[in-house]
């Protein structure tokens, strides 16, 4: 029997290292297995390779894959492409980070701007300085803004969330408006407006989701104002007149019936998918969900974002939006050289990722061309991309700070109290002073 | 009268039963409608679903998620099983000084979240990566070697233990059994039914886990299917159907192990019950 039992656990072991053992044989990096863990590898016909990771592959994905096929660098090299859910790259970086541990870590990642700082102040010496590869004045300036820290680019900005109204436009000529009337309005004529067509046609003008505060952020940076002073540590929330304004009207909206709520992504998407409401303010990456409810076609059309009416706002804003950063170890010249090279400086590569995708960059002189001014049938020829280019030149920078989203969820606790019937200055004072404490 | 109450009794579970089905039945059908209809909430079966099913198999590498999954599954639950039926019979039937301190030790470490020792747990795999890279960080085996035993199976193990009876094991050992055949040969065939409710939990947990397999299996041929699934949701404009498929696939094997050792669970019973 001791003789069975001995022999169980060395089958047990035997099995545990075939496990692990089969799993290093087919790494696919080929010489990663270096002494410092690092991902960059050379395969054996002298190529290189760097890995990179990002979310969503209609999106990020393809453009890196595009990428790939511009990039006409010195170096024979390729970028390998994981594909991740954004919360799940996240959650791996910190692990790594944290634990000081740079194996398993890749090369070159995606991080969306809100939370770059955090990532950038937390761990300083984790990524790679930018400035010698790239131009920030090739950029549009706010995403510089969210990319720099302590006087160096670490981001190469990527997408732009610059922000648009979609409309439903046979909702709005039922209610006797046309899109002109929508263009250049303030949130208060957005209201009204809002009622109107309620009565008209009896569909919401917005939907909402209590829990996600886009839309706030959105209106918050069309004033050029952020949750924080302009060293993105020190909560501006209390006496901050814009986000005064936000949650007035945001009460307004919620009191005039003029939204239907919606819970998370599929039911926001449903809400305009199934025709329920007039209008969507958000972010341009909106624009396949939009048209995936192809019955629509021809009823929609993109208008600048309503404006909020205190000093320096303007009709356009951002939601979302994220760059690629090279981690500090192996391979980082290899992979800034990639980056550089395409997403930096190659116009032609920004042309193909409208054309195939549909991804607006930041990169300035890439914003131009035949690609911009096509029509788009689906917005009744409207050439959607070149006004999604002008009004993200106009997109006011701002600080993120690095606490965007523990604000927020102070925040909608704050507006569920005001919406309640609290005073508007009471909850934002008691907002400030909770964000103090918490991000001390 | 008793009708009647046979008749409320029946509605109720009825309503029970439907509420708890309910979310299974939107999964699958959701499985055959295209992504918008799916978010508009569809409810009825659609025509979709090999488009679905041809698509998640064109993007995706199910059949690797699946191997990966299984395998870390399997190892881990025989893993668990063994050594902490083990861990719970000796805490049971042996006498020793510090057992309850030790065991009370043990207990305690179930009050500690995971998502703490996670950081900790990834340096150390860190290192090992360093000299023993076969079982370090973005291997299957680091995937699964934390969670092959767990203060939980031990408690209930030990638990299950307190119901065998000290005088098999005695009439093993005058018998003239060596104290592991004792464990082997009366033990493990007398609690079957203990071995199969903790090869479902510990089934279930592994194949569901998620946050340290995130953590510590990066490269796609790693991946299992809760990473897999989780991909699948991270677009802009996620594919609902295909996501619906994608789950649909990933809960058939605990369903069928369910079930499975459901009929291993009745045997064991009467196994226990003739001994």
């Amino acid at each position: 029997m001791k003789k069975i039992f001995t022999l169980l656990l060395i089958l047990m072991l035997g099995v545990l290292a075939a496990c692990g053992g089969d799993d290093t044989s087919n790494d696919d990096t080929g010489g990663s297995d270096s002494d410092n863990g690092t991902d960059s590898g050379e395969t054996s016909d002298g190529v290189q390779s760097v890995t990179a990771w990002a979310w969503d592959p209609n999106f990020n994905i393809r453009a890196l894959e595009l990428a790939n096929q511009a990039y006409d660098g010195d170096s024979e090299m390729y970028v390998e492409i994981i594909e991740n859910a954004q919360d799940d790259i996240i959650q791996r970086l910190n692990a790594g980070l944290s634990s000081g541990t740079t194996q398993g870590m890749p090369n070159i990642v995606l991080i969306e701007d809100y939370r770059a700082q955090s990532f950038l102040q937390s761990y300083p010496d984790a990524f790679y300085p930018l400035t010698d590869y790239i131009n920030p004045d090739d950029f549009a300036q706010y995403k510089v803004e969210a990319t720099s820290f302590d006087g160096d680019i670490y981001g190469l900005p990527f997408d732009t969330g610059v922000s648009g109204l979609y409309v439903r436009t046979d909702y709005l000529e039922e209610a006797g408006y046309t899109v002109e009337d929508l263009s250049d309005i303030t949130w208060k004529e957005y209201i009204e407006i809002g009622k109107e067509v309620k009565a008209a046609t009896g569909k919401d003008m917005i939907t909402l989701d209590p829990n996600d505060f886009g839309m706030v952020r959105m209106m918050l940076q069309s004033a050029g104002e952020w949750y924080f002073e302009e060293d993105g540590n020190t909560p501006a929330l209390a006496d901050n007149p814009a986000l005064e304004e936000i949650f007035v009207l945001y009460k307004e909206m919620m009191d005039a019936d003029i939204v239907k709520l919606n819970s998370d992504w599929s039911q926001f998407v449903s809400a305009f998918n199934s025709g329920d409401v007039a209008t969507v303010p958000t972010g341009n990456w909106i624009t396949p969900s939009v048209k995936a409810e192809a019955s629509q076609s021809g009823n929609w059309a993109v208008l600048p974002l309503p404006r909020l009416e205190v000093d320096g706002a303007v009709n356009t804003s951002n939601l979302g939006g994220s760059s690629w950063y090279v981690l500090n170890q192996d391979g980082k010249e290899l992979a800034a050289e990639f980056l550089a090279n395409t997403f930096g400086s190659n116009e032609q590569f920004y042309t193909d990722l409208v054309t195939e995708i549909g991804a607006l960059g930041t990169y300035i002189p890439g914003t131009q061309g035949e690609a911009f001014e096509q029509e788009d049938p689906f917005f009744g020829g409207q050439a959607i991309i070149q006004d999604f280019a002008t009004w993200s030149e106009q997109i006011p920078p701002v600080n993120y700070g690095m606490h965007t989203y523990a604000v927020d969820d102070i925040l909608k606790v704050e507006m569920q109290n005001y919406l309640n019937g609290a005073d508007v200055g009471d909850v934002l004072d008691n907002a400030q002073s909770q964000a103090e404490t918490q991000l001390r | 009268m008793k009708k009647l109450k046979k008749t409320l009794i029946y509605l109720f579970l009825s309503i029970a039963t439907i509420i708890s089905i309910y979310p299974f039945f939107w999964m699958i059908v959701s499985m055959t409608n295209k992504s918008v209809d799916v978010t508009q909430g569809r409810q009825l079966p659609g025509t979709y679903l090999f488009e679905n099913l041809r698509k998640l198999f064109d993007q995706v590498d199910m059949v690797t998620a699946l191997t990966n999954s299984a395998i870390i599954a399997i190892l881990s639950t025989v893993f668990t099983l063994f050594i902490a039926s083990l861990a719970g019979y000796g805490f049971q039937m042996y006498r020793s000084k510090g057992k309850d301190i030790v065991f009370n030790i043990l207990l305690l470490s179930m009050m500690i979240p995971f998502a703490s020792i996670m950081i900790p747990l990834y340096r150390l795999f860190g290192r090992i990566s360093q000299t023993a890279p076969i079982i370090g960080i973005d291997t299957l085996a680091a995937a699964f070697l934390p969670t092959i035993t767990t203060a939980f199976f031990i408690f209930f193990f030990r638990q299950n233990t307190k119901m065998f009876p000290k005088d098999l094991i005695e009439a093993g050992r005058i018998d003239g059994l060596s104290e592991i055949g004792i464990f082997f040969r009366i033990f493990v065939p007398t609690m079957k039914t203990t071995y199969a409710a903790a090869a479902i939990i510990a089934f279930m947990n592994s194949w569901n886990n998620f946050l340290w397999p995130l953590v510590v299996l990066q490269s796609p041929s790693k991946q299992t299917i809760p990473l897999l699934i989780s991909n699948l949701g991270s677009s802009y404009s996620p594919d609902y159907g295909m996501i619906m498929s994608a789950i649909t696939i990933a809960t058939l094997p605990t369903a069928l192990v369910f079930f499975f050792m459901q009929k291993h669970f009745v045997a064991g019973m009467m196994g226990s019950v003739k001994g």
